[in-house]
This record gives C-alpha cells, structure tokens and sequence, in this order.
C-alpha cells in the first residue's frame, strides 16, 4: 500500500463519507478507529482510515457492494477489505450495538472544509475494552492519560454494553 | 518522550496531528525498522 506523498486524503474521505448519505446509501456515519483516537491524543503511525456507518439497508450485507460500486465509480479502487484513494486504505464498516451507539453520539467537526463526524473518546475506550487486544490497551491508557475523558458518561457505556476496563 | 511532550502534541489541532501522521508513515517506509516499535509510531486501528 503506498503512502500518500505528503498527506492523507483525509479531507476526500470524510466528503466521500458525506456523499454516500446525500445518495441514499447510509444513514449515518462517523470516523473510528486509530484516526479517531489520534483526533484525542499524540499522533501515531496508522494506515488505514475506519468509518464506520449506520446502513439504510438492514440486510446482511449492510449495503456494502453498493457503498463499494458507488465509490469505485469514484475512482477509489477495491483492495481486499478496503477501498483505497489515492492509495490510501479505508475500511468502511457497518455499525450495530456499541458501534452505532458511538456513531449517533459521535462529536461533529470541521476537517479542512468538510463536515465529519468522529467517535467520542469514552466510545473508543468502550470499543477498545470490548476487542481487548494488546494495542487496544495501549490506546485506553493513552487515552486515559492524554484526552478529556467524561468518567461516568464512560461508566454509563461500559455498564450498558457489559465491559470492563483492563486492570493496568 | 516526555510526558509534557506528549500532552502538547495531543493538544495539536487535528488536522496537524494528520500531517504528523503522513509523515510517520513516509518514516516508517524509509526507516521500517528504526521506526517500528517506538512510542510515536505505534501502529493502530
């Protein structure tokens, strides 16, 4: 995969995000994963971008080949599990439970121009504990050390989605 | 690095810590191995 020359295309993907609701194919989305947490804390290598969306279309495949057939018309190519642009990887990912629930109370920001959403920083901790790898814990810690974290909005999800936080 | 450090690169506006990210990425391809492994340059999804 070949990193862009000079920056990420951040600012095309979260416009190409907001194309896929003006055209009907999602109902929501938000930006997750490392890039989300990175919005909180130090900046760290990644290389790939998550959006994570509400589908419209309930069905098993969430929508995804039209999300694919829509962008690749766009000019963004199929790799796999992402889509690249400009040869940066996205990976587009239906949300349900946790997910969706981060991406209806995802924070609003304005990237270079462009509307976005990104998840807050207690719904990345709760998303961390729940897949409970190694690098997950790492990014509670630094989240815990680094960001403006709400204790008990974050005890209120944890409660509610039954996780727990890794003992350090 | 330093706590303080890394406390003022969290404060960064968003769209720097972006390009930050850029940058990490064209080091961790020219320096694969320097750059794996340390605190910046984690890599995560």
């Amino acid at each position: 995969m070949n990193p862009p020359a000079d920056n990420l295309p951040l600012a095309a993907v979260l416009r190409a995000a907001n194309g896929l609701v003006a055209a009907g194919l999602i109902e929501d989305w938000a930006l997750g994963g490392a890039l989300a947490a990175i919005y909180y804390v130090e900046p760290f290598t990644t290389y790939d971008a998550d959006i994570f969306f509400i589908p419209k279309d309930k069905s098993l495949a969430a929508g995804i080949p039209a999300i694919y057939a829509h962008l690749q018309a766009q000019g963004w190519q199929a790799e796999r599990e992402h889509l690249l642009l400009h040869g940066f990887p996205v990976q587009f990912l239906a949300a349900q439970g946790l997910t969706e629930e981060a991406v209806r109370a995802a924070e609003r920001l304005d990237y270079e121009g462009v509307s976005a959403k990104v998840f807050r920083a207690e719904h990345i901790i709760a998303i961390a504990a729940s897949v409970g790898r190694a690098k997950d814990k790492a990014r509670i810690e630094q989240l815990q050390q680094q960001a403006e974290v709400d204790k008990t909005y974050l005890a209120d999800v944890l409660l509610r989605h039954k996780l727990k936080l890794p003992t350090p | 690095m330093k706590n303080e450090m890394r406390q003022k690169l969290a404060r960064e506006p968003f769209a720097e810590k972006i390009r930050k990210v850029a940058q990490l990425l064209r080091l961790a391809k020219t320096f694969p191995r320097r750059a794996h492994g340390q605190p910046a340059a984690r890599s995560g999804r």
